[in-house]
């Protein structure tokens, strides 16, 4: 913040902190609602993040309840899968993140550069389509796209006269299936953030590569793309933040409760679904919920840290 | 400045947050009120109870000038079509004459209802008074131990649920106690059995030469395999992949005098032998050579067929309505399900289609004779820690499991409009009641009463009740009713226990297996192993010492 | 403004287009035209498998055209008639969500990235760190109903949806293209904060406001998590995503749990009945896309300012 302040803020550097409250108190009270709104959604229950510490009695409360130390994180550590589930959840983020926003920013340039209005209108539309479709219903359209027995594919290649395909028994090739979803799914979503970020790149500047000749392939590589950078890092910022947070909706759903596939398609979140289903207890969800923020935060500020060094002006704080 | 900002703005939450904990701490000392209150008022009243105990009137004696709504919460999606309310209406008319108090039903819908009904017991603000539970399979012993239900004294059963005092021995009592406290009313007098088994054609049975039907694994084998024969077009047993853990225990019980301990996973992976039922063991580790058996046996079904090929994934199916439309030939349930099957409802086409069409049911356990009794906690009500009006909900109990005309009402709903008795004096449908603008919802599971129960006229008597004088015959009582295990410190084993022991006889009861039988069972033992099952076998053994020794 | 960009436009068709141009229109059209196949066919999958007959959903799976149409599943759906409440119930939220959230994020999105303002890293730091830590369930459930008091309130599922870190976040980022300079001469001109704020910089800011709208009014319409937590079964009009939520995963619930070996379900939802609520539930949301886009026109003219 340093920097920023004698760079920017120069000529206020002198002031208290009253002061600089009551010359900035329009802007204050600009945030006063968000602040108030964090505090009250967000703040207030977090200190109850001691559940996770504590052998949970409704009748005493979370803070009167038995404090029983890192207990409730146990079983976690004993199932001897906590590698392996970080590292499935955080390699398929990251595939989610790189590819999603890759093609994101593809579409969202393909589209930026097409000039007929309806095509444009129909298709967007059309893309924003998958993200209606509830997780569960995805995970029955893919069943039934996919399904040994009446799939629509194995159908097709029977047709063809080749050889079945069982990919509800082949691990291999549902971390390629899983990202095909994902990017099915969200890059109609996604691509809307990019587009709007393209409609504020300033039009003279592209106006005048134009003019000064630039031909379709420059302007993308020399105007458009920088322009996204921003737009791109505060996506990533974001998304390293819940970097070990797996999307249960569609792991749980699409891959189901299929034991053959879990070697590839298991993540925190659904194994400690399955595992403690019988179980069913606060203070072990808070648990987990709680390890994952820590890594989380861990990553963001190491990633914050490495964007600022880079360039302060597209760090998050 | 950001620290400072921060600390500032983290302390204003910290306050706010002391709201929550002042939040949590007042609900429990209204709790605590509320137990105080009750045992003054019992107190009070001992004497009259003690002089009039026989009879469930004395009621008049006890202070009701309040009217007061009682809340029961239970599972199952709520109803919208308005019948359920016009029943409450008369039901409250009735309860608000004997005991000035009215009833209203809280649902908790089915998807995600293990959270939902936990956060309302947490919330403890007196939202809800009567509370269904089990301790088979809704957190019984949990929500004792966490505080959610109110400890219900003698006297105060004594003196505002007489009857249901006076109806259940004392010796059911003792097993709904913790602590030495009671906790639960039990369901205790109304016959179901929800042992599982396979229901299947036994018409078909016997044209593929089961002259008496199916009564071993082996049989299924024969009956299966003919079926795919005879009935190409239909799927022998269309599973949606999730009777795992029912086949593999079903098979167990077929093979030795199991008898396993409820409520501890859903494996339900350790217990004794009716011979000696207080050493504790699992089965799934000893019983090696009878698992590789199984796992055979699977695979020889997946080859046949019985299921589609992807059926881990399978989550579309719907068997039994296949089944009653005669699409499949088996459905894995248990006997409750099959009493449903076996008998000739409309709509089930099967017995329209063919004359001889005939439901039979393969009981697991049926070789060795080995059936255990379902456990009298079932299903059974708990009054929350934070009623407001405990004593009223305990009358409104008694009235609800014990009075014939509320019993009706909760059960049946209302005489003429969604039930009505025929000459035999069976329960038919009255010829005006639709389904979609007629039904109640109400779930009361959690007190239903032989002694009130009026048969329904569609289901199968004759064949129910020949089944069920035979489980009668061989049945032993749950044993384990009163061992509620302490497992603070194995809980974590176990859940990864249950995680193994699903992802392993999922492979194995579809025959989904790579490799060989001995190969796979020897895996998943080793797997069991090292997630430490015979530490929480030994665990459990030590607590059985201490309660049966 | 808008004269401008017409000019723009009609400017930008003078140019000659070059060959890499050609190639790119020509990558584009073909590649958007397959992805949009693929969105769409599914939908339209699921709006065929709502009117096809159950059986034939069992023995053959989905249809894209049913064999033999039937309205049986939406009878089902608008029987009782509740989900004309639920419509409005919806529309209500997503619409009041949506204005009141939209100019909360815009202010605090401006306020944060004005260069001049002190405290901007610090709020900034306070709402992000939100995003990272969350309380879980029990602690956040505890607070909304014991000193909130809003169980059974529609505010329950209003309120936690106004806003988000990552939409202020984003806001404050589109708020960056907008040159200083214009909050500079405004001050010059004699305006407060506020009424720079109102008067020069939400005109500009129509992209980032049409995204952001979009993404509150989605949340809004998707919205089934607050309710089934906390909308019980007292409140009789619930949303339109958490009724078809209700739809799709009580049965899949229930059997996957202990529940499963001993409840038997009576009625439940046929594949045709979860189908035909997810295409009601969708309903007129999937038309505001196209509304929408007509606030993405080209470019922030920095000239207008400038010249």
């Amino acid at each position: 913040m340093g920097k920023t302040k004698t760079k920017v803020a120069k000529p206020k550097s002198g002031l208290s902190f009253w002061q600089k409250v009551k010359r900035s108190r329009v802007l204050l009270l600009m945030c006063l609602p968000a602040v108030v709104f964090f505090c009250v959604f967000s703040y207030a229950p977090m200190p109850g993040i001691y559940v996770a510490f504590v052998k949970y009695n409704y009748r005493d409360g979370i803070f009167g309840s038995q404090f029983v130390g890192l207990k409730n994180f146990e079983f976690l550590v004993n199932s001897g899968k906590l590698f392996d589930l970080t590292r499935n959840t955080i390699l398929y983020n990251v595939a989610f993140i790189i590819l999603g926003n890759a093609l994101a920013i593809f579409v969202a340039i393909l589209l930026n550069e097409m000039r007929c209005k309806w095509f444009k209108k129909v298709s967007q539309t059309m893309m924003f389509l998958p993200y209606f479709i509830s997780q569960v219903l995805v995970g029955v359209l893919v069943y039934n796209l996919l399904n040994y027995d009446y799939g629509f594919v194995n159908s097709i290649l029977g047709k063809l006269g080749m050889e079945k395909w069982g990919p509800y028994s082949d691990a291999s090739v549902w971390p390629v299936l899983l990202v095909i979803i994902h990017l099915w799914q969200k890059t109609g979503y996604n691509s809307v953030v990019y587009f709007a970020a393209i409609m504020g790149i300033d039009a003279e500047i592209i106006e005048a590569a134009r003019v000064d000749g630039a031909n379709g392939w420059q302007k993308i590589r020399y105007i458009i793309l920088p322009g996204l950078k921003p737009t791109f890092i505060i996506l990533l910022l974001f998304a390293v933040g819940g970097i070990v947070k797996g999307d249960f909706g569609l792991f749980y759903n699409v891959v189901g409760k299929n034991p053959l596939l879990y070697s590839t398609t298991d993540i925190i979140e659904t194994y400690v679904y399955r595992a403690t289903m019988t179980d069913f207890n606060f203070a072990t969800a808070s648990a987990v919920g709680l390890y994952q923020s820590i890594i989380g935060f861990c990553m963001v500020m190491v990633s914050n840290f490495v964007v600022k060094k880079i360039d302060p002006d597209y760090s998050l704080f | 400045m950001k620290k400072k900002l921060v600390a500032i703005l983290l302390t204003t939450a910290m306050v706010t947050t002391g709201l929550t904990g002042c939040g949590s701490s007042d609900s429990s000392s209204t709790s605590s009120t509320a137990t105080d209150t009750a045992s003054t008022s019992t107190s009070a009243s001992t004497e009259t109870s003690s002089t009039d105990a026989s009879a469930g009137t004395d009621t008049a004696a006890i202070d009701t000038s309040e009217h007061v709504v009682i809340t029961y919460m239970t599972t199952g999606g709520a109803p919208t079509n308005g019948a359920t309310e016009e029943m409450l209406e008369q039901l409250n008319a009735i309860l608000t004459e004997k005991v000035n108090a009215e009833l209203s039903i809280y649902y908790i819908d089915w998807t995600d209802y293990l959270s939902v009904y936990n956060l309302t017991l947490a919330q403890m603000d007196g939202t809800v008074d009567l509370v269904g539970t089990a301790s088979d399979w809704l957190d019984a012993w949990p929500n004792v131990k966490n505080g959610a239900f109110l400890e219900l004294s003698e006297d105060m059963l004594k003196t505002y649920a007489p009857q249901t005092w006076a109806s259940v021995p004392a010796e059911n009592w003792d097993l709904c106690k913790y602590n030495g406290e009671i906790y639960l009313m039990p369901e205790d007098n109304y016959a179901q059995w929800t042992n599982h088994g396979y229901a299947y054609r036994l018409d078909w049975a016997k044209e593929a030469g089961l002259e008496n039907g199916v009564h071993s694994w082996e049989d299924l084998t024969t009956y299966f395999k003919y079926v795919k024969e005879a009935y190409p077009d239909v799927i022998p047993w269309d599973s949606d992949g999730t009777q795992y853990a029912q086949m593999v225990s079903g098979w167990i019980s077929s093979h030795s005098n199991y008898v396993s301990i409820d409520g501890l996973n859903a494996g339900a992976m350790w217990g004794g032998t009716k011979d000696d039922l207080y050493t504790v063991y699992s089965p799934y580790m000893t019983d090696t050579d009878s698992l590789v058996e199984y796992a055979k046996m699977m695979k020889e079904w997946d080859e046949i067929g019985v299921w589609k090929t992807d059926v881990l994934n399978n989550t579309a199916s719907d068997n039994r309505e296949d089944y009653k439309i005669g699409r499949v030939a088996a459905e894995q349930h248990h006997t409750q399900t099959w009493t449903d099957l076996c008998s000739h409802k409309p709509g089930y086409t099967i017995y329209e289609d063919d004359e001889d069409a005939e439901t039979g049911f393969f009981y697991f356990g049926e070789e060795t004779q080995n059936v255990v009794a379902l456990s009298i906690t079932h299903g059974a009500m708990a009054v929350s820690a934070a009623s407001k009006n405990p004593e009223r909900a305990l009358m409104v109990y008694d009235l609800l499991r014990n009075d014939p005309d509320c019993y009706k009402l909760i059960n049946y709903g209302i005489q003429g409009k969604q039930w009505d008795v025929n000459d035999e004096g069976l329960r038919i449908q009255p010829d005006t009641y639709n389904k979609d603008t007629d039904a109640i919802t109400t779930n009361f599971w959690w007190g239903r009463n032989d002694d009130l129960e009026i048969k329904d006229a569609t289901m199968n008597w004759d064949a129910i009740d020949k089944l069920y004088a035979e489980y009668d015959k061989i049945k032993i009582n749950y044993p384990y009713g009163q061992f509620v295990a302490d497992v603070d410190n194995i809980q974590s084993m176990i859940n990864n226990i249950s995680e193994i022991h699903t992802n392993y006889m999922k492979q194995i009861s579809y025959g989904k297996y790579k490799g060989t039988a001995e190969e796979i069972v020897a895996e998943y033992q080793a797997a069991l192993e090292a997630a430490g099952i015979n530490e929480v076998t030994a665990e459990l053994q030590r607590q059985f010492d201490e309660l049966y020794k | 403004m808008a004269k401008k960009e017409k000019n723009y436009a009609v400017e930008s068709s003078k140019v000659k287009i070059g060959v890499s141009d050609m190639i790119i229109r020509g990558i584009g059209y073909i590649f958007v035209t397959f992805y949009s196949v693929c969105c769409i066919l599914p939908f339209l999958i699921i709006i065929g498998t709502s009117f096809t007959r159950e059986e034939i959903i069992r023995a053959e799976g989905v249809q894209l055209i049913p064999k033999e149409a039937t309205l049986k599943a939406y009878e089902m759906v608008c029987k009782s008639g509740a989900i004309w409440y639920s419509y409005a119930l919806t529309i209500t939220l997503t619409v009041v969500g949506t204005f009141v959230g939209l100019s909360i994020i815009a202010m605090t999105g401006y306020a944060l990235q004005r260069k001049d303002f002190p405290f901007r890293n610090g709020i900034s730091f306070f709402i992000y760190f939100t995003s990272l830590f969350q309380a879980g369930l029990a602690p956040y459930y505890l607070l909304m109903t014991q000193t909130y008091h809003l169980k059974d309130s529609y505010f329950a599922v209003l309120l936690p949806l106004l806003m988000s870190p990552w939409l202020i976040i984003l806001m404050k980022n589109f708020v960056k293209s907008i040159p200083h300079e214009i909050t500079e001469s405004g001050k010059i001109d004699g305006a407060g904060d506020m009424k720079i704020f109102t008067a020069l910089i939400l005109p500009m800011l129509k992209p980032a406001l049409a995204t952001i709208g979009l993404f509150l009014a989605l949340g809004y319409w998707n919205e089934w998590y607050q309710s089934s937590l906390f909308l019980s079964s007292k409140v009789t009009t619930v949303p339109l995503q958490y009724n078809l939520y209700k739809v799709v995963n009580e049965v899949q619930s229930l059997k996957n749990s202990v529940a499963g070996q001993f409840i038997q379900l009576s009625d439940i939802p046929t594949e045709s009945l979860k189908m035909a609520t997810a295409v009601m539930a969708t309903g007129p949301i999937v038309f505001l896309y196209p509304f929408v886009q007509k606030y993405f026109i080209g470019g922030i003219t920095v000239g207008a300012v400038k010249g």
